[in-house]
């Protein structure tokens, strides 16, 4: 199912020890801040080339013969670093009725694993993002999806440079997405 | 039957709310409207091989649409004639047979029963298998690539079905040579919204656009639309139009030829595409269609569940699953003249406006979702909700089909979708039906107004 996101490196190799735990910590910090809905902060991690992918999935089957899409299956998040400051603006600019009152989000971060990525300045990231939603009343939502990131170390610290993501649900189970993963 | 006589007020534009709650109610929907109308299936350009077969539901029935080896459409439950399980798991893909994961019978792409395991050690040979070949949907027809079915063997043609709404559809459908195409996966989101206000938010509320979306018109908004402006100050009602009284069908439109892609954040290639191809455009449909529809933000929705918006570019399905819940599934749709750069285009700007993380899309569901539940409540679900805006306010315009009320701003055609909710609800069958195509178009008026234009 996530053969898309395991592509671990041929001979995997681990960031020296404080790196590796820098960087893990930066995993964990970037989720508060969306948490926290601290939206100008996070953006301040993103990289000015970020690709910031999820692609739509489909229920195939593994021997399926039919032709691939002419123009693929597209994405439900295809972003650069302008769109996900106009989501970004949309989430801030007062309008979003339905994220006002807030709901709570928490995003729980788990499996991280962390390589030494194709370039001597970046590392590869692997994780599971749960991001669980209470909403009005007893509404409780869930989203589960796959990651694999590529970070990029600068003078200012980590920087996220390509988020690829897997949602698990073929069919969403929430009337929004009014998040990032 | 429930009598919904008392449920649909014409003259007040009044619903009473347990439409969206009572299940009484839904399961009659299920038999009177979705069992007895057309239903969008799937578009030619999803299954173009033989073998390519596209899963989908009418109503709470699931059905496969299958291409024939001749090329020929054909819809079968999907179901086994055996023992009732799921016969195709997957969402599509390509196949010479449909094996039943329980038993291992197998069907040919044509239905018929092609193989039941140890027949001769346990059936004895005696198996009459015509008996068991899939359960075909009584009637399929197409019309400029969407594959529609229907249960009812006494409805309508596709065509009558369909009535003058031909003439608005084929702007969308027909405008450019080669027709449409739909791009793109499905997109799936499940809503907690009765299916009726689902329709109805799109057939003909462009009241909440500048309301409900003000955020996300904030974020993309590139060009005029109607004269809006974020926060509903502002409304041009000369820059569209609604229109209805066409068997339940309906369109709202704006009339520039252009504000379709309003919301692209850059609608360059877009508008050069127009500007190239108009003349094509008018030379297929006339000056009217061709200059003033064509390259419009058109609503289009067909009795009950198909909606589509050409400019926007979402095309779009409801499945119901129970009073207060749907299944919507979404595509893209061009045309297929379009440079393949655009359609790129098309594709990732109608995902990032009415995809599964939309801009606009994520606006509206919790509004629909609200709706519904509200009209659980015991007291609450007593009482009215209203579309009486503009009510008396339509007419006649010289060379368009249809009652026709000024602007996107009207709750018209939601009046004549809930219209047509009743008489369905109300006809035994088909027999029982009205139909109208109110001021049918006439070959000298479509003259006139092109003369006059």
């Amino acid at each position: 199912m996530n053969s898309a996101l395991s592509k671990p490196l041929e001979v995997p190799v681990m960031l020296a020890i404080d790196k590796h735990l820098a960087l893990q910590q930066q995993v964990f910090f970037e989720a508060r801040l969306l948490d926290d809905e601290r939206y100008n902060d996070w953006l301040g991690l993103i990289d000015e080339d970020i690709r910031y992918r999820m692609p739509m999935t489909e229920r195939r089957f593994r021997k399926d013969r039919s032709a691939p899409l002419a123009f693929g299956g597209g994405y439900i998040f295809d972003e650069n670093k302008g769109r996900l400051t106009m989501r970004v603006d949309r989430l801030q600019s007062g309008l979003v009725w339905a994220e006002d009152p807030r709901n709570n989000v928490r995003r729980i971060i788990s499996n991280v694993e962390i390589w030494q990525g194709a370039e001597a300045n970046e590392a590869e990231v692997y994780s599971i993002v749960t991001i669980h939603r209470s909403r009005i009343d007893g509404e409780e939502k869930r989203f589960v999806a796959g990651r694999r990131d590529i970070w990029r170390e600068t003078a200012q610290g980590w920087r996220l440079a390509l988020r690829e993501l897997k949602l698990d649900n073929d069919v969403v189970l929430d009337s929004n997405m009014n998040t990032l993963f | 039957m429930i009598n919904v006589d008392d449920l649909i007020d014409q003259t007040t534009g009044a619903q009473r709310r347990v439409i969206y709650a009572d299940q009484a109610i839904y399961e009659q929907e299920l038999e009177r409207i979705f069992g007895r109308c057309w239903l969008f299936l799937a578009h030619e350009s999803q299954v173009p091989n033989p073998g390519d077969f596209f899963r989908t539901y009418m109503g709470e029935d699931e059905v496969v649409v299958v291409r024939q080896d001749d090329r020929s459409i054909k819809v079968f439950l999907n179901t086994c004639t055996h023992r009732g399980n799921r016969l195709t798991r997957a969402d599509r893909g390509n196949t010479r047979a449909f094996s039943c994961n329980y038993h291992g019978w197998a069907f040919g792409i044509d239905g018929n029963l092609a193989t039941v395991p140890l027949e001769s050690e346990v059936y004895f040979n005696e198996i009459d298998k015509d008996q068991f070949r899939l359960v075909p949907v009584e009637q399929v027809d197409s019309y400029h690539g969407l594959i529609f079915g229907c249960f009812d063997k006494d409805a309508p043609s596709l065509a009558d079905y369909l009535g003058d709404m031909r003439w608005y559809l084929d702007v969308a459908l027909d405008a450019m040579p080669g027709g449409t195409e739909l791009l793109g996966a499905t997109q799936k989101v499940i809503i907690h919204s009765n299916w009726k206000l689902s329709v109805e938010n799109v057939c003909g509320d462009g009241y909440h656009l500048g309301w409900s979306h003000g955020g996300a018109l904030k974020a993309t908004q590139s060009g005029d639309f109607s004269g809006f402006t974020v926060g509903n100050s502002n409304v041009n009602l000369e820059g569209g139009m609604s229109v209805a009284g066409l068997n339940g069908n309906s369109v709202l439109a704006t009339l520039d030829g252009v504000s379709g892609y309003a919301f692209y954040p850059n609608p360059t290639l877009a508008l050069k595409y127009l500007s190239e191809n108009r003349a094509k455009a008018v030379e297929r449909l006339g000056k009217l269609r061709g200059e003033k529809l064509w390259g419009s933000q058109l609503n289009l929705t067909v009795f009950p569940s198909l909606q589509f918006l050409p400019g926007l570019n979402w095309f779009r399905v409801y499945h119901p699953k129970g009073p207060g819940k749907i299944e919507m599934w979404t595509w893209a749709i061009a045309e297929k003249a379009m440079p393949d750069e655009l359609k790129q285009q098309i594709l990732d700007n109608e995902l990032l406006t009415f995809g599964p993380a939309g801009l606009f899309d994520n606006d509206d569901g919790d509004n629909l979702s609200a709706c519904t539940v509200q009209s659980r409540g015991w007291r609450t679900r007593q009482m009215p909700v209203f579309t009486n805006m503009a009510l008396g306010r339509s007419g006649k315009r010289v060379g368009l089909p249809g009652d026709i009320a000024s602007g996107v701003v009207s709750e018209h055609n939601q009046r004549y979708f809930y219209r047509r909710w009743q008489e369905h609800m109300q006809a035994k069958d088909w027999s029982e039906v009205p139909q109208y195509n109110l001021n049918p178009l006439e070959a000298k008026d479509e003259q006139r107004t092109v003369q006059a234009a």
